[in-house]
């Protein structure tokens, strides 16, 4: 894999907390090549935002990584000073977040808020930095890109506001975009737009991403490779069009067939019963079990491991799992 | 410029309230005149003189002649002075609004940096030292600490004056016994409000441009946590112009509070009246201040 621009290698996260140990990523594998659209998806709970978080050191406390290694560019993460890590910061990796409402500083303007990783990185003037900032907010599709960087983010909609997230993360020319669901909060027609956007100028910029979520619809838009996480696990992997065609993990399956589809009207979705456990108290053998309707005794006894079984599709079950049932 | 026109005209009827609710508690809390005159003046005597200040007339009479003298800015005159009431309550105003400003300053300089530090190390030694220090604050009773300065300052290291006023070094000790309180509570507050706004995702989106650690915390967390602070700073700024007695009473201060209680024992209606009413208005200019700061710190606040 010389060739990866990230390299993400068994990580392990967990959080103390008053009521002890609780694990919330258990040793997830994965690595984003230059140019490269990675979707992270599972439910929600399922520990795909942490390991974005911890890419960049941005766990919230209690939470800490106390196991894997972290490569950027040939560089382990980890092993570097924090002062580091900070010029990474918002410079070769960037991140955008769900919330575009509370993702920007209420009381600075957007000009401010932009300019502020230019002159950090670039190391640009105050003036230059604001042309520059102009030009990302024309670049990302805002009109009258002049007097929004005067504008405060309450005056922006949803939609501007994320477009705004996304000049501010692309400003530096950034060689790894986490997009940690970029477009759950906004209205559809809007979240069309800025995924076409991300589409557009990972091209442009020639940048890969990271996209955290838990919508298959964007990921069949976006993706390249997919990584299906469950209960802090990598359960599947494979690129986009082989997991929908051929989806080997039950809980892959289960999310498919809860996507509403416009050629097959069917009168209920398919749901996955359950709910994700709860990490304090993870079920034995496979975690996937208590929901999978093709469980058996040994996926009650045994905790399967992540398996290479096709040249490019990774599996974590011990059945060759079918849409009629088990293999 | 509109906004502070409209917030000056909204004081009008809130000025006109505070005269009426002045005017009727001095006068149901007793008769003036038998203060006002030795025990041994006869019935007669006691009329002449209720002939004399008018008090015989109806109430609303009363009231109204008082009225059209405020609009002239005339409150009276204090028997006991025998000087016009307002320019005794416009003597003493300095020393009070020095003190209040004084305080305030104090109260800033220590709760800002020991509630920021508080809430960035939270449950750390340091964060417990600085919330223990601020309920010893709050509890520490004025007058006690005002002595123990005085014991400290004044009379073992006779660094400071002990009383009265003049210069610079007389505001200091009784500055710090009334900022001491106050920033014991604007500590805590700044604290919880820091807490609650380093937890936003707007911190984060700082943190994952670059940014040190010090230009998150002073430059994207303090001005936002410092918007629900300014409300209290406002009205603890009220209460230190109006009183702060025994404050005052300690450090023989010449402000407004010792004689604001001395014309209520002595009923001497028109200093009360006066300087109710100067207190009032610089309440009311307080919190337009605080109205002001806060379209300063918070753009997304808009009167309309």
């Amino acid at each position: 894999m010389s060739t990866s621009l990230l390299n993400v290698e068994d990580l392990k996260v967990r959080f103390k907390t008053e009521d002890g140990i609780v694990p919330s990523v258990n040793g997830v594998t994965f690595h984003v090549d230059k140019g490269e659209t990675v979707a992270i998806v599972g439910e929600s709970g399922c520990g795909k935002s942490i390991t974005s978080l911890s890419i960049l050191d941005l766990i919230p406390s209690p939470g800490e990584i106390h196991h894997g290694r972290i490569d950027f560019n040939g560089t382990d993460l980890q092993a570097i000073k924090k002062k580091q890590l900070r010029k990474l910061r918002g410079n070769e990796i960037s991140m955008i977040f769900q919330e575009p409402m509370t993702s920007l500083n209420p009381v600075f303007t957007i000009g401010n808020q932009i300019s502020e990783s230019i002159r950090l990185h670039q190391r640009l003037g105050k003036k230059k930095a604001l042309m520059k900032s102009i030009e990302m907010l024309d670049r990302v599709g805002i009109p009258d890109a002049e007097a929004v960087v005067r504008r405060f983010p309450h005056q922006l909609s949803g939609g501007m506001r994320q477009r705004v997230m996304i000049a501010m993360a692309l400003a530096c020319n950034p060689k790894l975009l986490i997009a940690d669901e970029p477009t759950t909060a906004l209205d559809v027609t809007i979240q069309a737009q800025i995924l076409e956007l991300i589409k557009q100028l990972k091209t442009d910029f020639d940048t890969g991403v990271i996209l955290i979520t838990h919508d298959l619809g964007v990921v069949a838009e976006v993706a390249d490779r997919v990584v299906v996480m469950y209960a802090g696990e990598v359960v599947e992997e494979a690129p986009v069009e082989e997991l929908f065609a051929n989806p080997k993990h039950p809980y892959t399956l289960g999310l498919l067939s809860s996507v509403p589809k416009a050629e097959h009207v069917v009168d209920e979705l398919g749901t996955i019963e359950g709910n994700v456990p709860n990490p304090a108290d993870m079920p034995e053998g496979c975690k996937f079990h208590p929901r999978c309707p093709f469980a058996t005794d040994k996926c009650r006894n045994e905790h399967p491991e992540l398996e290479q079984f096709d040249s490019n599709h990774k599996k974590r079950c011990f059945y060759d799992v079918e849409k009629g049932g088990v293999a | 410029m509109k906004f502070l026109l409209r917030q000056i005209l909204r004081i009008i009827p809130v000025l006109f309230i505070i005269s009426l609710i002045v005017f009727l508690l001095v006068r149901v809390t007793g008769d003036p005149i038998s203060l006002m005159l030795p025990e041994t003046a006869t019935e007669q005597d006691k009329a002449e003189l209720r002939q004399s200040l008018g008090l015989n007339e109806p109430l609303y009479v009363q009231y109204f002649t008082y009225l059209g003298d405020l609009v002239t800015g005339d409150f009276g005159e204090s028997f006991r002075y025998n000087q016009p009431a307002l320019s005794i309550v416009l003597e003493r105003l300095p020393a009070s609004l020095e003190l209040a400003f004084f305080s305030m300053i104090i109260a800033i300089i220590i709760s800002i940096p020991l509630g920021v530090l508080s809430a960035i190390k939270r449950n750390s030694f340091i964060d417990l030292f600085i919330t223990g220090g601020a309920v010893l604050g709050k509890a520490m009773p004025n007058f006690w600490l005002g002595i123990m300065l005085i014991l400290l300052f004044a009379v073992q290291f006779n660094v400071l004056p002990v009383s009265g006023t003049g210069s610079i070094y007389h505001l200091i000790l009784p500055a710090i016994t009334l900022g001491t309180a106050i920033a014991a509570e604007m500590t805590r507050l700044i604290r919880s409000s820091m807490l609650e706004i380093l937890s936003q995702e707007y911190i984060r989106t700082a943190r994952s441009k670059g940014l040190i650690e010090a230009i998150v915390v002073n430059k994207h967390a303090l001005r936002n946590a410092l918007i629900p602070v300014v409300t209290i700073m406002a009205l603890q700024t009220a209460t230190l112009i109006g009183g702060t007695l025994i404050t005052e009473t300690v450090f023989s201060w010449p402000g407004m509070g010792q004689l604001l209680i001395q014309a209520v024992n002595l009923r001497d209606m028109a200093v009360v009246q006066a300087a109710t009413f100067v207190i009032a208005i610089l309440v009311i200019g307080s919190n337009l201040l605080a109205d002001l700061t806060y379209r300063y710190l918070d753009p997304r606040i808009k009167y309309d």
